[in-house]
Formats: structure tokens, C-alpha cells, sequence
């Protein structure tokens, strides 16, 4: 079971964001810490969330250029959220799916959408992805090239 | 040797899609693996295609059970983004939705729950009692599953007699007392059925990240309407229900008492409930560029949601997190050296919703 630091103050928790490896300056909002970090060393804040008893809610993709993928990890714990916002490198990030479970499917349903991968994880199957489409449809139906001459 | 077992994906115990491929070594489980995605309809991208308006009613189908959390998160991350501040009122009939939505939830689950243990009189009468929050739910919003109670803003419609629904939610509250309570708690039956069975441990259950009843049957005192005060829960005396054991038995004891809580809630918001607008603008919501995030405290537990807007007249990004999607993995956890003949009941424990998780 993770250390669950319940006292630490938000001063804390920002000062401890800033030492994952990769990380950014932190946004305060009304819904959490926003850090936009698009090199975070992922397994590093992997472990740093869950040692601050936090909990990996979910994972948002999101097209970016040059076929690359923003993945926003969503960490909650009681009334506080960080949201950590990564970006692939080649298309791909490294996977949480080994040392934290609720990652695993999550990776593999922005793997469907997005096309993006996620490297070291266990089983990278088609999760929620129709077997007519190919992988990344999001991004094909939400990022479509102009017909030409237009 | 071992074989394996494929369950679904028409589910023999459920009436929704998905499959578990189940290793058994003699009876024992000793593995499994669960497919998902036959409901598969790609709602959060239909939702970039909807204005602001329409998305909700969109995303009011995501489920057919917990439809009313849905739209109200979508609409509380718009809110969010727009800086939209929803009226007194309008927070208040949203938590009564929030929880006569949770009573007939729990009494459905609770009812797939007692066919799963072969006690049809207490299925029949689960149902007949959940009928009546059913009726009360038409008679508020015109529809039996999907309300259109909400929009960005506030609600459509007020709640015309709260009292009414009060004294009714009261009554069905002593029906479930009265009829319910005692077999699903201290039937001998039941309780051998369900004690000691699909057990998921604390340690696990942080593991998996599950949430909802599953989790609070495990022992984690979690419940975003105490954690994180949404609607007008900030203003209620909330009172989270949580079990130790982490198996069935602890899932059903939860599920009936949480039942009595939303009771006591709701008697607790009519008592509440300001007069005043009923939402902060009318015409269609602009909605300015901008991200945010909203939660809410399902019937299931934890629903998500990111919102990403542009400054169009459609959402630049949804994305959708039930709680279904969390607990239904866990179920590895909790099947692992089972008997395969409790495998119906250790799944339904779970209350999986395919039409959430496939969305």
C-alpha cells in the first residue's frame, strides 16, 4: 500500500512535482496542479504519484502535430488532482501498465484511438477498437486533411 | 490440465456484451481475461461533432442506468471552463437526480444479484420496488431512463412537488427496509452464497484503482459526494458507508445501506432546497477556449470527464472515464482461485456496465 502523505500542503506537493525528472512550471487551477511537461520521465512521476497517494484515474489523448500524442495523466486523490500532460516521442511513451494497474487498459484504448504506444507494456491489444478501423481513427476523424485544391 | 471457459459475450447473468475467457485448473479459477468493446459507439468523438447543446443530450446515452451523471459532469466541466456559476436551486435538484438515479441503480443491481443467487421472489420484489423510483423519475422529468434535466448552466426543469417526492422516496425507503434489508443482510441463504466469495483485499483494491461500492466494500473510505463536494452535496450531511471484508457479501451490504443514505439525502436536499432560477443564462452556452475537468460520484462510483474547447460551437475534446472502466479489470483480482460456478455472481458483484466502459 502506498505512503498516503495526506498533510502535505499544496506548497508541498508542488515543490515534490518539481522533482520528477522532466517536470515543468505547475499551473494552479480550480480542478488541480496542471504541469505541462512534454518530456516528463513517465515512470519516474509514475512513482512519485503513488508514493503522494495519489491514484491514476485516467489518461486523456489528445491529437498533436506530426502525428505525436499529448497524453494527460489525470492523478487524483480526495478533493485534489494533478494532471500531468506528456507528449510521445517517435509515438510512443513509456507504459505505467507494469506498476500501476488502472494504466493498463487505459494505454491500450489511447493506443486504439490515437495509434500512439506505449513501450513495455504487457499487451498492447485492440481494447475498445472496431476491427474495420486501424488504429488512431481519432485522430483521422478529429484532424482531417483538407481536400485538395480547396 | 487446465482448460478455459468462455463466458459471454452473451453473458449468461447480464444483459450486456462482454466476454470473459475463464482458465480453470478442476473447479478452481486460476486466470482470466476479459474482452470488452461489443457496445463500442465512439460517443466522445460524435461529441466533437455536436454543438454544446446537443452534446449533452448525447452524452445523457453514454449509459441508460447512470445517464443523469453524465450529462450533469460533462456539463459541471463546461461550467468550469466558461467560468458559469449553476443557481442554488438548480445544485439541488441536481443532487436529487444524483441520488434517485443511485436508488434505482442499486435496486437493479440488487435485483440481477438475488436471480444470481437463485432467490427469485427477492428479484421480483427488488423490481417491483425499483418500478416506483422509476415512476417517481417519470413523473419529474417525463422519461423513465434519460431525464434531459440538465444543461450547461443548470437544469431544464424544476422539481415541481418536492415534497411529494420526498414523502414517496420515503415510503419506498420503508419498503426496501422493511422487505429488502433483512434477506439481502441476514438471509442464511444469501450469506453463504456471498461471504467469503470474489474477495478483493484493501491492498488490492488500491492496486486495481477501483472505485464506488467495490471499493468502499474493500474497506477504502472513498465517495467523491463527501472527498470532493459536488451539486449541493457541500451542503449535506453525507455519510459514507464502508465494509472491511471486500467480498460479495460486503458489496451487497454497502449497495442496501448506501440505498438508505440517498434516502436520507434526498429527504435532507427537499428540506434544503432554495427557491431561485433554475440556470445562470438562457439560449445556447458559449463556451470560450479553454480545459477542465469534473467529477462526480456515480452509482458505480467515480465518473470523469476532460473537456477541451476551442472557443467553437462543438467540444474540441471529451473524454470520458466511468468507473465501470476501473473495477471491471479488477475482476482478475477477485476471480483468482474462485469456483467457476460463482463466476456469474462475483461479476455481477462488480455491477460491470458495458454500455459506460464501451461508451
Amino acid at each position: 500500500m502506498p505512503a498516503t502523505d495526506v498533510t502535505l500542503s499544496r506548497a508541498d506537493l508542488v515543490s515534490r512535482l518539481g522533482g520528477i525528472p522532466g517536470s515543468a512550471e505547475v499551473d494552479v487551477r480550480p480542478d488541480g496542479l496542471w504541469m505541462s511537461a512534454p518530456a516528463v520521465d513517465v515512470p519516474a512521476m509514475g512513482r512519485a504519484m503513488t508514493d503522494l497517494g495519489f491514484r491514476l484515474c485516467t489518461m486523456t489523448g489528445l491529437a498533436a502535430g506530426d502525428g505525436e500524442t499529448t497524453v494527460i495523466y489525470h492523478w487524483v486523490r480526495a478533493d485534489d488532482a494533478v494532471h500531468v500532460k506528456a507528449t510521445t516521442r517517435g509515438g510512443a511513451l513509456p507504459s505505467l501498465a507494469a506498476t500501476v494497474r488502472p494504466a493498463s487498459w487505459i494505454e491500450r484504448e489511447i493506443h486504439d484511438f490515437f495509434g500512439a504506444t506505449f513501450t513495455g507494456h504487457p499487451n498492447l491489444a485492440p481494447l475498445l477498437r472496431p476491427a474495420a478501423l486501424k488504429e488512431g481513427f481519432f485522430r483521422d476523424a478529429t484532424d482531417p486533411a483538407p481536400p485538395a485544391g480547396k | 490440465m487446465p482448460y478455459t471457459v468462455p463466458i459471454g459475450p452473451y453473458h449468461p447473468a447480464l444483459d450486456e456484451p462482454y466476454k470473459v475467457t475463464v482458465t480453470c485448473g478442476g473447479e478452481r479459477v486460476q486466470d482470466i481475461r476479459v474482452d470488452v468493446g461489443f457496445s463500442f459507439r465512439g460517443i466522445e468523438l460524435l461529441a466533437q461533432r455536436r454543438n454544446w447543446v446537443e452534446a449533452v443530450t448525447l452524452i445523457e446515452r453514454v449509459c441508460g442506468i447512470c445517464s443523469n451523471v453524465h450529462a450533469v459532469t460533462f456539463c459541471t466541466a463546461a461550467e468550469a471552463i466558461a467560468g458559469i456559476e449553476v443557481p442554488p436551486r438548480a445544485r439541488y435538484i441536481r443532487t436529487i437526480m444524483y441520488e434517485l438515479e443511485r436508488m434505482h441503480s442499486h435496486l437493479l443491481w440488487a435485483g440481477a444479484a438475488a436471480e444470481c443467487v437463485g432467490f427469485q421472489t427477492l428479484y421480483m420484489e427488488t423490481f417491483a420496488l425499483r418500478e416506483r423510483v422509476m415512476d417517481l423519475l417519470e413523473a419529474i422529468a417525463g422519461n423513465r431512463v434519460h431525464y434531459g434535466m440538465n444543461r450547461i448552466g443548470g437544469v431544464n426543469r424544476d422539481i415541481g412537488d418536492p415534497e411529494r417526492v420526498a414523502a414517496e422516496v420515503e415510503a419506498i425507503g420503508a419498503a426496501v427496509e422493511r422487505s429488502l434489508v433483512p434477506p439481502f443482510l441476514h438471509d442464511r441463504s444469501v450469506i453463504n452464497r456471498t461471504a467469503g466469495v470474489g474477495r478483493l483485499t484493501q491492498d488490492q483494491a488500491i492496486e486495481w484503482g477501483v472505485v464506488g461500492p467495490v471499493a468502499r466494500a474493500s474497506g477504502l473510505a472513498i465517495d467523491l459526494r463527501r472527498d470532493y463536494p459536488h451539486a449541493a452535496y457541500g451542503d449535506l450531511d453525507f455519510r459514507i458507508v464502508t465494509r472491511e471484508d471486500g467480498d460479495v457479501r460486503a458489496r451487497v451490504v454497502v449497495r442496501a445501506l448506501e440505498f438508505l443514505e440517498s434516502v436520507r439525502l434526498i429527504r435532507e436536499a427537499v428540506r434544503r432546497m432554495p427557491a431561485g432560477p433554475l440556470r445562470a443564462f438562457e439560449g445556447a452556452p458559449v463556451i470560450p477556449p479553454g480545459e477542465a475537468t469534473a467529477r462526480s460520484e456515480a452509482p458505480r462510483g467515480e465518473v470523469f470527464y476532460y473537456v477541451a474547447s476551442d472557443g467553437g460551437q462543438s467540444p474540441a475534446r471529451v473524454k470520458i472515464r466511468t468507473p465501470s472502466f476501473v473495477n471491471i479489470p479488477a475482476l482478475e483480482a477477485m476471480c483468482f482461485g474462485q469456483q467457476l460456478s460463482d463466476m456469474t455472481l462475483i461479476q455481477a458483484s462488480v455491477d460491470p456496465c458495458m454500455s459506460c466502459t464501451d461508451r
